[in-house]
């Protein structure tokens, strides 16, 4: 299972922090400075496999991480994980960030943090493995943007109803409203 | 109308623009306050806020709590943006929901209410939102309000596949979190032919879930194991172009071959010879796949197929039945161990680990020694040496044992701080295990603590001494190696502990030649003395006495040093102690006496190494079970057994090691502690403490039964609430202390007898408990407290009694116990049943009283009358004359002095 995920930068600032197991908002903070503290001091070339982390788990707990330019990608997970499969799910969550933003870097992370909520939620799921396919992944958050834009479409559309209808009583534009928003 | 560019939010951006701006953590801060207090006052105002303008404050506030600020607000909003019908709404709320709210909010009702509203509406994507703010909290509450809705999701025929997938992982997060809440039902038979379904994503989500309830039940979910084997099958023979979406870098879908492969490992080879073919046949293709050349470069192509083989190997070991596939598996990991990818040497050094615990490929793992020390020299990655040591731990065997432990000596000295303390446990057992030649044993684990004395821990140098002291061979090399090594200038406390320790105990041994003689030994020893610890001081105190007693030609400059300013007034008590009563010890008694007191340890009883235990303890992982029992029956270690009951192990001899922290703050109060056997206790030396006074006369006696059974009953009632104790049961628990069988306690339902035997330090008591009813008494449970400090002094393991005691029956329970020093109260046992639906409870004082711990002593008149003579002090004297009530009768008398166990 996955215990948490973690994002941060090289100078330890968290960029996304995703808990799959209760943790006290403190401890959260102190489990996210240890594992910046434990994977900031190792070389490039090392291995991506790392344990000794005290605060998650104990002995059954293993930090799995990739570093990509400026950011790290932390995911804790106990023994029933595979460790290069973990691995391979952290490119993918890479690729697919990659892809919605275009290009992904920290900013994007930093300006849209729920986006990046979304989407990683396209992937796991309570802490199992939900959908490994990129395109499926791709696809179910175009649906979303999707959605996003046309109940934004609806929102901007209204001022030029009111244009339009200038005449219209209030009420009845409420009445519009609603019908508008129940489609 | 705000102004909206493409999907951001101005406001937001300005915010985090402005966070980032600041130039110290305070003025963050300052910021941060004064948005928190804009969007308080928002929230609070009269102004109803539209969906986007909540959205926006909903994610500044999750920006807030990623930087490590607690959000203590805008629950309420969060809760009613899920009521929303708008979907950004929606999701942003179940977002707040999932990433601020814990499971034990007081909104959660609200939240459950909104999720089950969401689950019964036919919206899929809202469906789905719920599902996963569900997963993500799964607290018990939503497990207990969600319970048939979920289940009946996953197994519907009209879910969608999204729906379905998100169903099954969110079902098996409740299960996790709380399993008996999750009624069980007709879901579960369906559940593993969602194995079968069409849509990849379900069946790897399905996976997940199926494994976590055939962890729990393997026999329900039985069917489980074809259905995997044959998916499996069919992914491992498509063609990458098969599976399309789900081939990941030219290696069909990776993730469900690991699940599947991992789902079997919970279970034996399959049974069915057509599914056990077939499954041989997946892994040998994959296998084989390993040896193709790769389809791409890049290392996501290497890094997918590796997990599967990986896995499949994981498997192999698992199964730990087919030979050939398990020498292929080890020829695999070896190539692996020479990858330029580090990520691959260190799984190839972890999976060897268990494979080297497999009889049939332990020869071959071994094959590999030179490249696995190569690497623990070589690897720049702490985390790749470590599994390096884990394997040649696992490893080792009597052929390789004096290499492995000499390299893994060696790369001690360069050793990362962080898995020092691991490595010399390691170390340590190993050389324990294989030793044939004792000599090499004590070489290694004195060099372990010269080379890393600091994690050497008690459990290691304890375990040497335990070793050379029951084994009479090595015992005068032990000498001969500690005094060398306490030669070197700057020495290691714990070598100085071990030094003082053997050197006490044998270094008569060594004596004769006189550079090693007594005096010598002496001056070396106390020439550390002042650099050490209290507690090494007390052990070199007990040495020095010992010496006196080795090498009586010394005596004078012991005394001197025992004598000196700086012992018998040190401000430690401990030391003062021992020095002052050390130096009466040695100066009162004769040459006999001494000779008898300071006698040579007696053998440890066998039992498993404490090193073991605590290696256990510190990485459960890493001790393989299975190899621990085999490599101990198929090496028979003539010595030292291992067994694997560590609890049995008697606590006296734990004592015997742990004298420099003694308590002695018993013989303080007695004030004279000129007595032969409190010096006895002191020195911990295990000899059975002897009554100074053996039978004079029967009124002494009945004296002594008298005020031990009221000094042992008034605490007891003053701590306790006795309710349930009556008369009977106090005069009950009296006449045990003349003898050891009878019946303890009787009432209309319960008749409790007690049998007990007692040796030395140690008593086993059994309890019967008879139920002298016609029904059954139910959730019969009894438990033993020690009132006050009484812990400390008597140990008692409990042995477990059944829940029932059928109507006529009787059941028995035994106790151990273990006396560690003197007590005066009894253990109070309380036994609570139910008797047809009514409580009972019982508290009964258990007969375990200190006489039982008292040993005859067998000597003829003349050894008596010396001592007896011999105990010539004032206060050594007690007399006190009392009126019999009635005639004294010689064998009575008799009788209970012998039940008293002083004849």
């Amino acid at each position: 299972m996955i215990k948490a995920i973690l994002v941060f930068n090289n100078h330890g600032k968290p960029r996304l922090s995703r808990f799959y197991q209760y943790y006290p908002e403190d401890m959260q903070q102190q489990i996210v400075r240890e594992t910046f503290h434990l994977v900031s001091k190792r070389d490039d070339n090392v291995c991506n496999f790392l344990e000794g982390g005290t605060l998650i788990g104990g002995s059954d707990f293993k930090i799995i991480y990739r570093h990509y330019a400026t950011l790290y990608f932390v995911f804790c997970v106990d023994s029933s994980e595979s460790e290069l499969g973990i691995l391979d799910l952290i490119q993918v969550f890479v690729e697919t960030l990659d892809k919605c933003f275009e290009n992904v870097c920290e900013l994007d992370l930093i300006f849209h943090v729920d986006k990046v909520h979304y989407i990683l939620a396209e992937l796991v799921m309570g802490g199992m493995v939900l959908e490994t396919n990129m395109t499926e992944i791709i696809t179910r958050i175009e649906e979303q943007n999707k959605l996003e834009k046309s109940e934004k479409a609806k929102l901007d559309g209204t001022p030029v109803l009111i244009q339009t209808y200038e005449t219209l009583d209030l009420s009845i534009l409420n009445e519009l409203r609603e019908k508008i928003a129940k489609m | 109308m705000p102004t909206v560019k493409g999907d951001g939010m101005r406001g937001l951006a300005v915010f985090i623009s402005d966070i980032r701006n600041c130039k110290s953590k305070e003025a963050e801060i300052k910021r941060i306050n004064k948005e928190l207090a804009n969007i308080r006052s928002k929230f609070k105002g009269d102004k109803t806020l539209d969906g986007y303008q909540k959205k926006k404050y909903v994610c500044k506030l999750l920006f807030i709590f990623l930087l490590g600020h607690d959000i203590d607000f805008g629950h309420m909003e969060a809760v009613n943006l899920l009521s929303s019908n708008r979907y950004t709404e929606k999701q942003i709320g179940y977002l707040f929901i999932s990433v601020l709210i814990g499971a034990n909010n007081d909104l959660m009702k609200l939240v459950i209410q909104a999720i089950r509203n969401d689950l019964a509406g036919r919206n899929p994507i809202h469906i789905t939102l719920a599902l996963q703010c569900v997963a993500n909290i799964g607290s018990r509450e939503m497990a207990e309000g969600l319970s048939v809705d979920i289940p009946k999701l996953l197994v519907s025929g009209d879910t969608i596949d999204s729906v379905k997938q998100s169903a099954a992982l969110t079902l098996l997060r409740l299960l996790r979190s709380s399993p008996d809440s999750i009624p069980m039902g007709e879901w579960m038979s369906r559940i593993i032919h969602l194995l079968n379904d069409q849509h990849m994503g379900v069946v790897t989500a399905a996976a997940s879930l199926i494994e976590n309830l055939v962890k729990k039940n393997p026999e329900e979910y039985k069917g489980c194991v074809s259905l995997a084997v044959s998916r499996l099958s069919r992914i491992v023979t498509s063609s990458y172009t098969d599976l399309q979406d789900y081939t990941y870098y030219f290696v069909p879908a990776p993730w469900l071959s690991v699940k599947l492969l991992r789902l079997l490992q919970n279970y034996p080879p399959p049974e069915d010879p057509a599914v056990k073919t077939r499954l041989s046949e997946c892994l040998e293709t994959i296998l084989n796949k390993a040896q193709e050349p790769p389809k791409s470069k890049k290392v996501q192509h290497s890094n997918a197929k590796n997990a599967v083989l990986f896995e499949a190997i994981n498997l192999i070991i698992h199964m730990d039945s087919d030979p050939n596939l398990l020498v292929r598996a080890c020829n695999q990991l070896g190539q692996f161990l020479q990858h330029r990818e580090t990520n691959l040497r260190y799984l190839a050094l972890e999976s060897m680990c268990l494979l080297a615990t497999s009889e049939f490929s332990h020869e071959a793992v071994k094959k590999h020694q030179e490249t696995v020390i190569t690497a623990l020299k070589t690897e720049r990655d702490v985390s790749v040496r470590q599994r390096a040591v884990d394997l040649l731990y696992a490893m080792c065997d009597r052929t390789n044992a004096e290499e492995i432990v000499g390299e893994m000596l060696e790369y001690l000295e360069s050793a990362d701080y962080s898995i020092r303390e691991e490595m010399v446990l390691k170390v340590a057992i190993l050389a324990e295990k294989y030793a044939v030649d004792y000599t090499w044993y004590v070489d290694v684990i004195l060099n372990l603590i010269r080379i890393a004395g600091d994690y050497v821990s008690e459990e290691v140098w304890y375990r040497v001494i335990q070793i050379v002291i029951n084994r009479d061979d090595v015992q005068g090399y032990a000498a001969k190696t500690v005094f060398e090594a306490l030669q070197a200038p700057a020495c290691h406390e714990n070598m100085v502990k071990v030094g003082g320790y053997i050197l006490g105990e044998f270094g008569n041994l060594i004596a004769g030649d006189p550079r090693s003689g007594s005096a010598v030994q002496f001056q070396l020893l106390h020439s550390k003395y002042h650099l050490c610890s209290p507690a090494t001081r007390g052990l070199l105190l007990s040495a020095y006495i010992k010496f006196i007693n080795l090498f009586p030609e010394i005596k004078h400059i012991i005394q001197d040093v025992l004598r000196s300013d700086n012992n018998m007034r040190n401000a430690d008590v401990e030391l003062q102690q021992r020095s002052i009563e050390y130096l009466q010890l040695s100066s009162i008694t004769t040459a006999d006496v001494l000779a008898t007191v300071l006698e040579e340890m007696p053998p440890f009883p066998e039992r498993e190494s404490s090193i073991l235990a605590k290696l256990k303890k510190k990485k459960p992982s890493s001790v393989p079970e299975g190899s621990e029992q085999k490599e101990t029956t198929a090496s028979k270690i003539p010595a030292v057994q291992m067994s694997n009951n560590v609890d049995i192990a008697p606590p006296t001899s734990i004592n015997l090691m742990s004298q420099g922290e003694s308590s002695t703050d018993d013989f303080v109060d007695q004030g004279s502690p000129q007595g032969g056997s409190a010096s006895v206790d002191l020195l911990g030396l295990g000899s059975p403490t002897q009554p100074t006074a053996p039978s004079v006369g029967s009124g002494g006696l009945l004296d002594m039964f008298d005020t031990l059974t009221s000094h042992s009953s008034a605490p007891a009632t003053n701590g306790i609430d006795l309710g349930g104790l009556s008369g009977g049961a106090e005069e009950a628990f009296r006449k045990f202390i003349c003898k050891n069988n009878g019946v303890l306690f009787e009432n209309d339902l319960l008749q409790i007898g007690v049998k007990s035997e007692y040796r030395e330090d140690l008593g086993r008591l059994w309890v019967f408990y008879g139920n002298k009813t016609t029904f059954q008494l139910n959730a019969f449970l009894v438990d033993v407290s020690t009132p006050g400090n009484l812990s400390e002094s008597l140990s008692i393991q409990q042995k477990p009694v059944g829940g029932e005691v059928e109507a006529g029956a009787q059941v028995k329970q035994q106790f151990n116990m273990a006396c560690v020093q003197e007590f005066a109260e009894a253990p109070v046992m309380t036994i609570q049943f139910l008797y047809s639906g009514a409580q009972q409870k019982i508290s009964l004082k258990l007969p375990v009283v200190l006489n039982k711990y008292i040993t005859p002593a067998e000597m003829d008149a003349n050894t008596f009358f010396t001592r007896w003579k011999a105990l010539n002090s004032p206060s050594q004297e007690c007399q006190q004359i009392i009126k019999a009530t009635s005639p004294i009768d010689h064998e009575q008398v008799k009788a209970k002095a012998s039940g008293y166990c002083v004849l």
